[in-house]
């Protein structure tokens, strides 16, 4: 009966070390928020064709491609902290924008806005011919913005309080934006609730480029059409008619006072685990935009106004015709904005695990700005996984949107209003998306480069569709790896 | 800025602002009628249940930034860059 006592009370105190031993290793043990170094590779490339180019003021051609490298590496600091940096660049070239300056010869020895252009030099006389229907070679044509953003997370002990800030810049040939900002996150009910609060800050600022026409008018007053140094000197500007005339003026033009745009944004996000297979999450933003919201580059053409042109008469009353490849409409005006923009938009995620092959994902978000645009997004996806390895992911996003207040089509505003843009991408409109993700996950880590194994490879692509006739294209890969 | 914020609050009349607060109000309160352990998580661990954008999805969002009037409530970017291209 003894050796029972002992050997049991020898047991329960072991079992009492043993169980204290485990709290003490507990605390001691921390997993980390992130295991090892990870690196993804991104490559986007996007194009689009379309008939209603903003910068000749809502007609021409919209013809875009942009290619876009981005690299994207996660550094765990130590069991709490992860350091991410995310470097990227994006080049684009764009019919659009090339026809700030549209004509195709330097007509005088002036200021040498006009380097060379799209004209083939047919159908009337030797002068400066344009068009919106085609692409010009001006300087404006491309552009490459580069990127780079530093964020840095720091997780409690007890992984239910996360603290985040993050740093950026980006720096295009005439625009340049500093971000910065932080967040915190709180989770609680054994992880099964979330709530986070960010804010984010962007200070912006123009290198304001305008049009050809309107740079000369800012630099050489009323007086641009026959100053020996302007680009217009002895050009013979047409009126409707094809009557040579003197009497283009864009009137309306006031030189740009602000180059500065400021954001200011709140984000709230609310995350809900509702079952063992479903959990969703509720988004919310408050941003604030002021400064110069508008685009200097962008054309206005008045309904009230005289119409003038430069290049072939005989195509001017097919100007609105893709056939029109000689003759450009001299803008009345730059697009106007207000100079303050307040955007509430509201979203909600939410995903339902149907069994090992199949996931619904869906997000739906409704938004609303003080311009007068309001829009409804809705977009699935529907993960499928064929094995361990590969999985494809069908999806399909419907988005539609009301008029900013100042939006009117080519030609349609009036002098008499504060703010005018052309610009399509403030109408009415809606669009469908279609696509779809086929993912390679190497669960076994087969393939590695140097250090690094591959994690997963990734190819999307979407065709977009919007019903003012723009269609879109775009096509991206991904490579993830992880430090061995 | 902080006035000028109240002030579109007011002009506005937020009722969806509201309902969003008091709808939050409501979840969190609620939130606790539901806690799946964490060894019951597998599905929810999936990384296709993850409730954000996968990583390459950015460049179709930059290109909806662009294209779109409408921006933000999906945890990416809200601002910043002249979407002039």
């Amino acid at each position: 009966m003894d050796v029972i006592k002992k050997t049991l009370c020898i047991v329960f105190v072991s079992l009492g070390f043993i169980s204290f031993a485990q709290q003490d290793s507990t605390q001691v043990y921390k997993k980390k928020v992130l295991e090892t170094l990870e690196i993804d590779l991104l490559l986007g490339y996007y194009e689009q064709e379309g008939t209603h180019a903003s910068v000749t003021g809502g007609i021409g051609n919209e013809d875009l491609q942009n290619t876009a490298p981005s690299v994207v590496v996660r550094i765990p600091l130590n069991e709490d902290d992860v350091l991410t940096a995310d470097v990227g660049m994006s080049a684009y070239t764009s019919a659009s924008s090339s026809n700030g300056n549209p004509f195709n010869t330097a007509a005088s020895s002036g200021s040498g806005m006009a380097q060379s252009g799209n004209g083939d030099g047919s159908g009337g006389g030797n002068g400066p011919k344009g068009t919106p229907w085609v692409a010009s070679s001006g300087a404006s044509r491309k552009d490459v913005l580069t990127s780079i953003n530093v964020s840095y997370v720091h997780a409690t002990d007890d992984r239910n309080r996360y603290w985040s800030s993050n740093v950026g810049a980006s720096f295009e040939y005439d625009y340049q934006s500093f971000g910065f900002g932080g967040g915190f996150t709180q989770l609680w009910n054994e992880k099964n609730t979330e709530l986070s609060l960010k804010a984010q800050v962007y200070l912006d600022q123009w290198k304001p480029i305008i049009p050809t026409e309107i740079h000369e008018f800012d630099l050489f007053g009323e007086n641009f059409l026959t100053n020996n140094q302007s680009y217009f000197s002895g050009v013979s500007i047409l009126d409707e008619n094809g009557n040579s005339v003197a009497s283009y003026l864009p009137s309306n033009y006031s030189p740009i006072d602000d180059v500065n745009r400021n954001t200011y944004a709140v984000s709230l996000e609310f995350s809900q685990v509702l079952s063992k297979r479903a959990q969703f999450s509720l988004f919310m933003d408050l941003v604030k935009q002021q400064g110069w919201l508008a685009n200097p580059l962008q054309r206005v053409y008045f309904a009230d106004q005289a119409n003038f042109y430069i290049g072939n008469v005989r195509s001017i009353v097919n100007y609105e015709d893709p056939s029109n490849t000689d003759v450009f409409h001299l803008a009345d005006d730059i697009e106007r904005l207000p100079r303050n923009r307040f955007k509430y938009p509201f979203g909600m995620r939410l995903n339902y695990y149907v069994n090992e092959y199949l996931v619904l994902r869906s997000y739906v978000r409704r938004y609303t700005d003080d311009w007068g645009v309001n829009s409804n997004t809705v977009q699935l996806e529907l993960p499928i996984k064929f094995n361990l390895n590969w999985k494809l992911t069908p999806s399909y996003r419907y988005y539609d949107q009301t008029a900013a207040d100042y939006f009117a089509p080519y030609d349609q505003h009036l002098s008499s209003q504060a703010f005018y843009t052309s610009d399509y991408d403030l109408s009415a409109f809606s669009s469908h998306q279609i696509g779809g993700a086929l993912v390679y996950t190497d669960v076994l880590s087969k393939y590695s480069l140097w250090k690094l194994s591959l994690k997963n490879i990734s190819i999307r692509f979407q065709n977009y569709r919007r019903s003012d006739g723009l269609s879109a294209f775009s096509i991206a890969t991904g490579f993830s790896f992880v430090l061995d | 800025m902080m006035k000028e914020l109240f002030t579109h609050l007011k002009t506005f009349k937020l009722k969806k602002i509201k309902s969003f607060l008091i709808l939050l109000v409501v979840l969190i309160s609620s939130s606790s009628c539901v806690a799946v352990k964490n060894y019951n998580k597998v599905f929810l661990n999936d990384p296709d249940m993850a409730l954000k954008s996968p990583l390459a999805e950015r460049f179709e969002t930059t290109f909806h930034i662009y294209r779109e009037a409408a921006a933000g409530a999906n945890g990416g970017k809200t601002g910043g860059g002249c979407g002039c291209n």
